[in-house]
């Protein structure tokens, strides 16, 4: 059986534009076993402040095991100062990933909010070579945060943006990029990560439009293995845990609040 | 080296466990070989009907733990000793249920089902429950205490342990109480009653308003109550209370507790027991202890 828990070296931890940074593991037995929408959870520091570790989408899998992050709060600002050589004690793969589209799709929507677009592009790593349209919509604050969206176009995605400011692609959220998906269910097959109210916008959307999909969800999490039953979110069918029934979720069964 | 220990007629081939609500349904996650170790395994409290728990926020972490209001999220009894209960028998690690009823009827009819049950080890009563008039619980309150334990302990056929609560002004009292009720071993310390709030929406943090507070943050005072309580009763004592290390467990055995018990350090290092286990047995030889009795109680004044 893979061991669960490891410590793992960083390689890089790259700051991208104020406070969003790419760290980088040497982590081989992540990088063979992990799938799109699964992520690790990380120690940042051997202390109690902060006491939790902290989950994170794992971003991309090829010679590294990457995450991308915003430091925002306590554990993010220490994760954000870790140098190269660095070890992290990491347990992972942990939770579902996303399901492959079902038969009959053709175009893939990937509708990401801010940091929300992380399990994304590992998932256009797999997806690319499958043959789909790839769409990746994506809400950001300022065109200085679109950065990693080249590496959504060397897959193959038409990539829309949405900004807040208007610096780049259309000013506004995100759900004013909608118009770009393809309305057809039997062909168009959506997955959604990023702030509940913008994952709330692309549920409505769907269920007006037959839309069919699947829904990356996060939350303040303990153990992240389905022990402490702290991450439950409300579902279609009672409460389930972020960390071991998701993180990823049929799209109508979340309510979001 | 001999680290067994009894409580009642059950015996533990070691004194490290975990605290109810802390191992879940992990156990799928473990190299099991490695949890074979442990001298015993608490899964979460079961209740006679299924809960499905608090609303969301459940958790929320503070200077050196947590505050959880999970509301004992659980199947029910029933569905616990159908689906849930062999795989824990499979472990091969003795077994100790926690059980919580709202009203003594339900902590009876509880009884009736694990006693039908074989293999258990040993019952946990989460004496964390409403009492009769619903003012104060029943680990709040002595008399209270002395009765359920008592009708259960008549009717049990596993040896009982109460789990008492911190939320009170002497829990030695309770401890003599639940001892004279005959019971024959004590858990100590469930969690204190505490609350965070989002000072940006003014609104609560969690879900159910107040929850309770667990880790490291809480050790000192458990360990005092632990010490205190032992001073007063002869039967053991399972301590947890932000135990994360070996040194943690080694204050609680010699302050009088038998057993220690890992809990929520568990989310941050679900080795932890495994370690604290370690760490007991090269203490033991590093000081020629050939007895954990030895240890346990052993505080010099």
């Amino acid at each position: 059986m893979e061991k669960i828990q490891n410590k793992f070296r960083v390689v890089a931890n790259k700051k991208l534009c104020p406070r969003f940074y790419r760290l980088s593991l040497d982590a081989k037995p992540l990088v063979k076993s992990i799938k799109p929408g699964q992520f690790i959870h990380i120690r940042v520091k051997d202390s109690l402040e902060p006491f939790f570790r902290r989950p994170f989408s794992v971003f991309r899998a090829q010679k590294y095991a990457d995450i991308f992050y915003e430091a925002i709060g306590p554990g993010t600002k220490i994760l954000a100062d870790k140098k190269k050589g660095d070890e992290l004690d990491i347990l992972g793969p942990l939770g579902n990933s996303f399901s492959l589209p079902p038969k009959g799709t053709k175009t893939v929507v990937m509708v990401a909010g801010g940091i929300g677009v992380a399990p994304f592009l590992i998932f256009s790593d797999l997806l690319k070579s499958k043959g789909y349209n790839l769409m990746l919509l994506y809400g950001a604050r300022t065109k200085g945060h679109t950065f990693n969206m080249k590496d959504f176009k060397a897959n193959g995605c038409q990539v829309f943006v949405a900004t807040d400011d208007g610096s780049v692609g259309t000013k506004g959220r995100v759900s004013n990029l909608f118009s770009k998906i393809p309305p057809d269910h039997k062909t168009t097959f959506l997955y959604t990560c990023g702030p509940n109210p913008m994952m709330a916008a692309v549920q409505a959307f769907a269920k007006e439009n037959n839309l069919r999909g699947q829904a990356s969800c996060e939350e303040v999490m303990a153990c992240a293995l389905g022990a402490c039953l702290g991450c439950s979110i409300e579902t279609t069918s009672g409460y389930k845990t972020v960390c071991y029934d998701g993180p990823v979720f049929d799209l109508q069964e979340v309510k979001f609040h | 080296m001999n680290l067994s220990v009894k409580i009642g007629k059950a015996i533990f081939p070691n004194p490290v466990t975990v605290a109810s609500g802390t191992f879940g349904h992990a156990e799928k996650y473990f190299n099991l070989e490695e949890v074979k170790k442990l001298g015993a395994i608490v899964p979460k409290t079961v209740t006679l009907m299924a809960q499905e728990g608090n609303p969301p926020p459940r958790i929320v972490e503070t200077a050196s733990g947590m505050i959880n209001a999970i509301g004992i999220e659980n199947p029910g009894a029933d569905a616990f000793i159908a689906q849930k209960y062999p795989m824990f028998k499979k472990i091969g690690v003795p077994l100790i249920i926690s059980i919580l009823g709202h009203s003594d009827e339900q902590f009876m009819t509880l009884i009736e089902k694990f006693n039908a049950v074989d293999g258990i080890a040993a019952i946990e009563l989460n004496l964390s429950c409403p009492n009769l008039n619903h003012k104060v619980l029943v680990a709040q309150d002595p008399a209270s205490t002395h009765r359920l334990v008592g009708k259960i302990k008549r009717a049990s056929r596993y040896p009982i342990l109460a789990k008492l609560s911190p939320n009170v002004t002497d829990i030695s009292e309770i401890a003599v109480a639940a001892e004279n009720a005959g019971a024959d071993g004590l858990s100590l310390i469930n969690t204190f009653t505490a609350m965070a709030i989002n000072t940006k929406t003014r609104r609560p943090v969690l879900g159910n308003l107040t929850g309770g507070l667990s880790g490291p943050a809480i050790r000192p005072i458990a360990l005092h109550m632990v010490y205190k309580t032992a001073q007063r009763v002869k039967i053991p004592i399972v301590a947890m209370g932000g135990i994360m290390t070996t040194n943690d467990a080694l204050e609680f055995l010699i302050a009088g507790a038998s057993m220690v018990a890992v809990g929520t350090f568990n989310f941050v290092n679900p080795r932890a027991p495994l370690e604290v286990l370690e760490g007991l047995q090269a203490y033991m030889k590093d000081n020629q202890i050939n007895d954990i009795k030895e240890l346990i109680g052993s505080l010099k004044k």
